[in-house]
């Protein structure tokens, strides 16, 4: 009775409420305010910006197959990394991992009918592509040369670029804040009857770990760039030295935002990874209430390491030991997380997918950056290699390995709920080899190049360096052609793809429950949840979603108040 | 079920009523949100003062006077003021007291706005009579003038927002429990006034 009467309370409210379909190509695909379409589109604007940043990426390799360069002038050479970083950072993994994915499933899986601010989440997505071209465009003026952390005095002294670069990062900056309000209050207030917290999927609580990281930090961001801005347009003095300013304070006001943000690229991928793992291993997730609570543990703890950054900065030798042991205790939380995810491999009847393969892919990569991480974290270590090829091989491991191969697994898992059709197996399976060994191939070297001294921003290097970086050049080329196959695939299964039906690979959470892809409303009741969505072999844990699959219409007539 | 049902719909009236209702905490929840994040921006840049400040050279950097206090207090008092009655107004509409709620209103706008009109003569004072300036006056300009322009453009927005409150009310657009608007700016100008505590007393005071 409790439910049922818990269902009564909703048939007026928000739940009950369904807007009269959108009509017209406008207001349906380009201007909509329908949370799976924005996501749809945020994935496809940040592909478009991959594919762009992947392009420079190739640049930085072939530049580096010589000793003496000689492909672009350093000049240009520092344009396109620091683009590069940039792009691949704001334009692409926040966006697709939060904008893009989040705003695809997390609504679908809380049983919800959409956010909780869908003319707020339009918003949101259109200030994106803006920001992005206004980056680009920077090529046009100058482009920044400082790196995507864009260091004072090099980035006060840098071409106009610089100022668009500052405030194309701003813009993308209140998008993320305007959906990471967005999905707290979603996640807080929207959640179907009887799901409570800890019954919420595994991706649902990496979304709501990286929402309030969205909100918080990209505002502290947001005035390190204000003020980066001010001073390179009006002359108002914040960093330079010569003028009273301090350029160790963008360090600081850099990574308060730009340490959390590290949680906020990797946060929603092991959300992906632990919907994606029990999924194809036919098994319960193993420490559920453990990986939703480190989630938590991590995107608390990501607001208090952020000067390990800065060990070469000058830091007090007293403030430098409690970061780094800080540091090192987000190990712990990470490696429950690990643990976890083997453990719940281990036993199970695993089917190979590709969607399957990237995540146990991302298992193995982002151990590997994790551990170098905790390298980095150590002081002396640090002291030894910052500002060299170790660093760029251990985020890359981490954004790379980690997040981009959840990115890929999710796309392999949710493409059937985006478009109604599979991804082509057969070229998952040769993008995931391509890309893991040319990753590999790429990024492995750079961890003995670094340790033997090659340093990080520059355009011409030792010749002693020379064979692992063409060995890393080569294999970036086989990564990238690896790439091109997904997006082959991508575009071959739009059209001719194998149709998926409503659940495809047997999953258990709620996007699974309803059409592929689905209405606009979502669901033509909103179900009650019973339990976690996991335990296989037990039945479904709802009620209500009878009417789902068959042709009747949604309980409520559209526009009904 | 039926019990919970009637009880339901007593509290709230019919479902565009409910929706109003379950609407209205969504907003409410994602206002505190916006304003948790406009703290964190304000936060970012008062540690930045401090910390330009604490880099070694002496406060005020040497060549520039003390802030004038006795000024800027009576000032604040101004906004302090317009906090009060902005919560009268607050306390008055939900007692169905439109006629204060509009005075209140009306004085909490008036206050705003002398609020800023002071703060204006205290930027020109600063500029004219003693040459300091944003970009020309160091650390000491750029942290002042961002600091309490950033704070000076929320007054502004404050004080346009309730002005569209006051003509909005005046047409009859709030009633009964549909008064969103109205707390929003109540949380808004309360925020405004928390934060102008912590400048006034890490420009005026410290």
């Amino acid at each position: 009775m409790s439910i049922e009467s818990a269902q009564m309370t909703h048939a007026g409210g928000i739940a009950g409420h369904i807007h009269p379909e959108p009509q017209g190509f406008v207001r349906r695909y380009v201007f909509s305010i329908d949370h799976k379409i924005i996501g749809i589109q945020y994935i496809i604007t940040a592909f478009v910006f991959f594919m762009l940043s992947g392009l420079l990426a190739e640049t930085i390799r072939t530049q580096l197959l010589n000793a003496n360069g000689g492909f672009v002038s350093p000049e240009t050479y520092n344009e396109v990394y620091s683009v590069h970083g940039s792009a691949m950072v704001w334009l692409v993994v926040i966006p697709l991992l939060t904008g893009g994915f989040g705003n695809l499933i997390f609504p679908l899986q809380i049983g919800a009918r959409d956010v909780a601010f869908p003319w707020l989440n339009m918003l949101s997505f259109w200030i994106f592509p803006v920001a992005g071209l206004m980056l680009f465009s920077s090529f046009l003026m100058g482009a920044p040369t400082a790196g995507w952390t864009e260091y004072p005095p090099v980035s006060l002294q840098g071409s106009a670029g610089t100022s668009m670069w500052a405030a194309a990062i701003f813009l993308v900056g209140v998008s993320s804040t305007l959906t990471g309000i967005n999905f707290v209050v979603t996640l807080v207030k929207m959640r179907a009857p009887g799901m409570t917290f800890t019954r919420m999927p595994l991706f649902c609580w990496g979304q709501f770990a990286t929402a309030p990281l969205l909100m918080i930090a990209t505002t502290a961001l947001a005035a390190a760039l204000a003020a980066l801005f001010m001073e390179r347009v009006f002359g108002v003095p914040f960093y330079d030295p010569t003028k009273g300013g301090s350029p160790v304070l963008w360090q600081h006001m850099f990574w308060f935002y730009s340490h959390p943000a590290v949680y906020i690229m990797i946060l929603p991928a092991f959300g992906i990874i632990s919907e994606v793992l029990p999924t194809f291993a036919r098994k319960p997730i193993f420490g559920y209430k453990l990986i939703a609570f480190s989630s938590m543990a991590i995107a608390l703890a990501g607001f208090m390491v952020w000067a390990h950054h800065m060990f070469t900065s000058g830091l007090a030798p007293y403030l430098q030991l409690p970061f780094m042991i800080l540091t090192f205790a987000i190990g712990i939380p990470t490696g429950i997380k690990i643990f976890s995810w083997t453990a719940t491999l281990w036993g199970g009847k695993i089917h190979l997918t590709s969607a399957m393969l990237f995540a146990i892919g991302f298992i193995a990569l982002f151990t590997c950056g994790g551990i170098t991480g905790i390298f980095l974290a150590a002081v002396p270590y640090d002291l030894d290699v910052h500002g060299t090829y170790f660093v760029v091989a251990h985020f890359h491991y981490v954004l790379v390995g980690g997040s981009l191969m959840g990115v890929f697994a999710g796309m392999y898992y949710w493409f059937p709920k985006m478009s109604g059709r599979l991804l082509n197996e057969t070229l998952g399976k040769i993008h995931f080899w391509l890309f893991f060994i040319g990753f590999n191939g790429t990024f492995l070297p750079m961890h003995w190049l670094g340790i033997e001294g090659m340093p990080r921003w520059v355009a011409t290097y030792d010749p002693q360096f020379e064979f692992w970086n063409r060995f890393a050049s080569v294999s970036s080329y086989v990564m990238g052609i690896g790439i091109l196959v997904f997006f082959v695939n991508v575009l071959w299964s739009i059209r001719a793809g194998k149709k998926s039906g409503p659940n495809p690979w047997n999953g258990r959470t709620l996007e699974w429950m309803i059409p592929s892809p689905p209405h606009y409303y979502n669901f033509k009741n909103i179900p009650t949840v019973y339990g976690l969505p996991y335990d296989f072999s037990h039945p479904l844990p709802y009620t209500g979603l009878e009417e789902e699959l068959t042709d009747a219409p949604p309980a409520l007539a559209a526009g009904a108040h | 079920m039926a019990v919970a049902s009637i009880a339901h719909g007593s509290a709230h009236g019919d479902g565009a009523d409910q929706l109003y209702v379950e609407t209205r905490e969504l907003r409410l929840q994602g206002f505190l949100l916006f304003l948790v994040s406009d703290c964190v921006l304000f936060s970012s840049f008062i540690f930045a003062y401090l910390y330009l400040r604490n880099s070694g050279q002496g406060w005020p950097p040497p060549g520039i006077k003390r802030l004038d206090v006795a000024f800027a207090a009576w000032n604040s008092v101004l906004l302090f003021g317009s906090g009060a009655t902005m919560h009268y107004a607050l306390e008055n509409w939900k007692h169905g007291n439109f006629m204060k709620y509009m005075w209140m209103l009306i004085f909490t706008i008036i206050l705003g706005a002398g609020f800023l009109g002071g703060q204006a003569y205290e930027y020109t004072h600063l500029i004219v009579a003693e040459h300091v300036s944003w970009w020309g006056s160091g650390i000491f300009g750029a942290s002042f003038f961002t600091l309490t322009g950033m704070h000076g453009f929320h007054v502004f927005v404050g004080v346009c927002y309730l002005t569209v409150l006051l003509l909005q009310s005046a047409a009859g657009v709030y009633t009964g429990q549909k008064y969103f608007g109205i707390t929003a700016g109540t949380l808004y100008w309360h925020f405004v006034d928390v934060i102008w505590v912590v400048l006034f007393s890490i420009f005026y005071l410290i």
